[in-house]
């Protein structure tokens, strides 16, 4: 194993009872990487990530954390990593103050270091105001600052940090952000969210998982093209054509459009100018954009805009999440036997200890 | 070791942040007050330079009163708030989060318990004098009363390791304790194998000989070994969560 590995999971999988949490899951993040963990809820993020902090132990497969095994050294795991748990769970009884201290006291840290990264950390997550409040006066947002800043208080190399954003407004949000890029720098970040703008905010690279298994890893550029399809958008004045044609109708760009060999679908896109504007899917690893160009020229169409695109990550995350989805909710039953490998699956949805009501929430947190 | 300090010091600062703490030394000084003085006649009717009610009230009002209350949120309140999972994976060892809750608990409970050392002091060396006082039971008795909240406190913190609420951590420690003191009067009654197996579990009997001056090594055996055994079990309740 490279020591650049900061973070392996090897096969890891997890039961509560009857309900297979995590499946298989494997992954390796690496010094300096920030990578987003996302899924939708219940997916297995927050039991992979207690796994990883050894607050919980695997019922199969091995991981390890800078290179201390979860299983024989979760001191020295835990000693390498600083962890925030979802919704930053803090003695409320204490002042800001008080509990940066005793997790410093804790984790060994001198006076003098303490006082150092004290500054350090008041800095970074803007606690200053707040230092002499109590916890339990503090709003969510704050909270999760303090959450953060004693994941950060012994200058880990590694952070974990479990949905960080959740429950926050958008302000706090984008500070929150701000804060993970700042001081992802110089150190590996797991961080887990269901939010897919953050993840394209924050991460070069995303692991998503869906029913407890890894579905898709790597950059996000790389996870993008995992999409089916390749949109286009095509844009034609209504008014003008070249060369002395008629302005085309809607109708007859469409059906030109249509004819187009390795088309998959083409859909009228509402546009406030005076033009037509089409969204076309073509299959993967084509190139329309050619053949756009000369059937608008020998039509005489004026092209006002021309573009390709690979599938947003929300599309992607929401085709490779989607079954598991449909499963959820009941209403794809033929689909639920079709794979041999989803024999399980129907019955143990529902006594998943973090499922929730909305599985599409997570996926359309970027609209 | 430095884990288990710091636990131990924040669960002991955590009693007096909130007025839980205050509530309960209150309560219990001036329920003891009135017992000791006015119960069944009270200390002056006895009309003996003893302490003999006051290891009667004590373990009586520490089982019923003070330790659930004291040990009723030690783990299951950090369960419910999700706090334990903060602690656990700070670098510490699940037996320092026993071992320090633990201690934080039987810290207040010794300080409730060592300032009732104020009613023979008072009343038998200081401004009363009412008289001479064997100190011999006197000291056997704190010493049987310190065993007692070690045993008492180990319980109670086992029983909130088991459950996620405060309230049901607390009526079952109330539950337990009070039953393990009063098969002692039980026993008493029933006579024969079954009554010696009940005055073996009960609390009461083994804690009468210190209050009587009789310090028998059975005894303290007997509640170091309740002690030993409730903190293992709550440390292999604690570690369960890896496998639940």
């Amino acid at each position: 194993m490279s020591t650049d590995v900061m973070i392996k999971a090897n096969a890891l999988s997890k039961r509560f009872g009857n309900h297979r949490a995590l499946d298989n899951v494997s992954f390796e993040v690496r010094r300096g990487e920030v990578v987003g963990f996302i899924g939708p809820n219940g997916a297995g993020k927050s039991t992979t990530m207690r796994i990883l902090t050894c607050f919980i132990s695997p019922s199969g497969g091995s991981a390890a954390v800078s290179g201390f095994d979860v299983f024989d050294d979760p001191l020295n795991v835990r000693r390498s990593l600083g962890y925030l748990p979802q919704r930053a769970p803090l003695y409320t009884d204490m002042s800001v103050w008080e509990y940066l201290r005793f997790t410093a006291e804790i984790r060994g840290l001198g006076e003098d270091t303490f006082k150092a990264r004290l500054k350090k950390v008041v800095e970074v997550c803007g606690l200053a105001q707040t230092l002499n409040k109590d916890i339990a006066t503090l709003s969510h947002g704050y909270r999760q600052r303090v959450g953060l800043g004693q994941a950060l208080i012994h200058d880990p190399p590694i952070l974990i940090l479990d949905e960080p954003t959740s429950d926050l407004d958008p302000n706090e949000k984008a500070e929150v952000l701000k804060y993970i890029k700042e001081i992802g720098k110089d150190r590996t970040i797991l961080l887990s969210t269901h939010n897919l703008a953050e993840v394209e905010e924050a991460c070069a690279r995303a692991i998503i998982v869906s029913k407890g298994r890894v579905v898709a890893d790597g950059a996000l550029d790389n996870i993008r093209s995992k999409g089916s399809r390749i949109n286009y958008t095509v844009t034609i004045d209504e008014r003008h054509a070249e060369g002395g044609h008629q302005p085309p109708s809607a109708k007859e760009v469409e059906d030109a459009l249509a004819k187009l060999k390795g088309l998959q679908g083409v859909k009228e896109l509402p546009t406030d100018e005076r033009a037509h504007s089409f969204l076309l899917s073509g299959a993967k690893d084509t190139d329309l954009r050619a053949e756009l160009f000369r059937l608008a020229v020998q039509r005489g169409w004026t092209l006002l805009e021309l573009r390709r695109e690979s599938q947003s990550l929300d599309a992607v995350f929401k085709d490779l999440t989607r079954r598991d989805e449909k499963l959820d909710r009941g209403d794809d039953w033929s689909g639920a036997y079709d794979g041999a490998e989803d024999e399980d699956e129907d019955e143990d949805d529902e006594d998943g200890e973090e499922q929730s009501a909305g599985p599409d929430d997570a996926a359309e947190g970027k609209n | 070791m430095r884990p288990l300090v710091s636990i131990t010091k924040r669960e002991f600062r955590a009693y007096f942040d909130a007025p839980l703490a205050y509530v309960v030394v209150c309560i219990s000084f001036v329920v003891l007050g009135l017992a000791f003085f006015t119960l069944r006649g009270g200390f002056f009717q006895i009309d003996r330079a003893s302490l003999q009610l006051l290891f009667e009230y004590v373990p009586f009002g520490l089982s019923l009163l003070v330790v659930p209350v004291v040990t009723m949120r030690l783990i299951s309140e950090e369960r419910r708030s999700g706090t334990l999972e903060m602690l656990i994976t700070l670098p510490v060892k699940d037996s320092d989060v026993i071992l320090g809750k633990y201690f934080g608990a039987l810290s207040l409970v010794l300080t409730l318990v060592l300032s009732t050392l104020a009613y023979p002091l008072i009343m038998f060396k200081g401004p009363w004098s009412l008289g001479t006082i064997d100190m011999q039971p006197v000291l056997s008795g704190y010493l049987g009363l310190i065993l007692f909240s070690a045993a008492t406190v180990a319980v109670g913190l086992l029983i909130s390791a088991l459950t996620e609420s405060q309230a049901i951590s607390f009526f079952i420690t109330v539950f337990v304790l009070g039953l393990v003191w009063f098969v002692g009067d039980v026993a008493d009654f029933m006579g024969g194998t079954a009554g010696a197996v009940l005055s073996f579990l009960s609390f009461k009997s083994h804690f009468e000989g210190f209050a009587r001056g009789l310090i028998d090594t059975r005894d303290i055996v007997f509640f170091l070994s309740i002690t030993v055994v409730a903190l293992v079990v709550a440390f292999r309740a604690l570690e369960r969560r890896k496998w639940a």
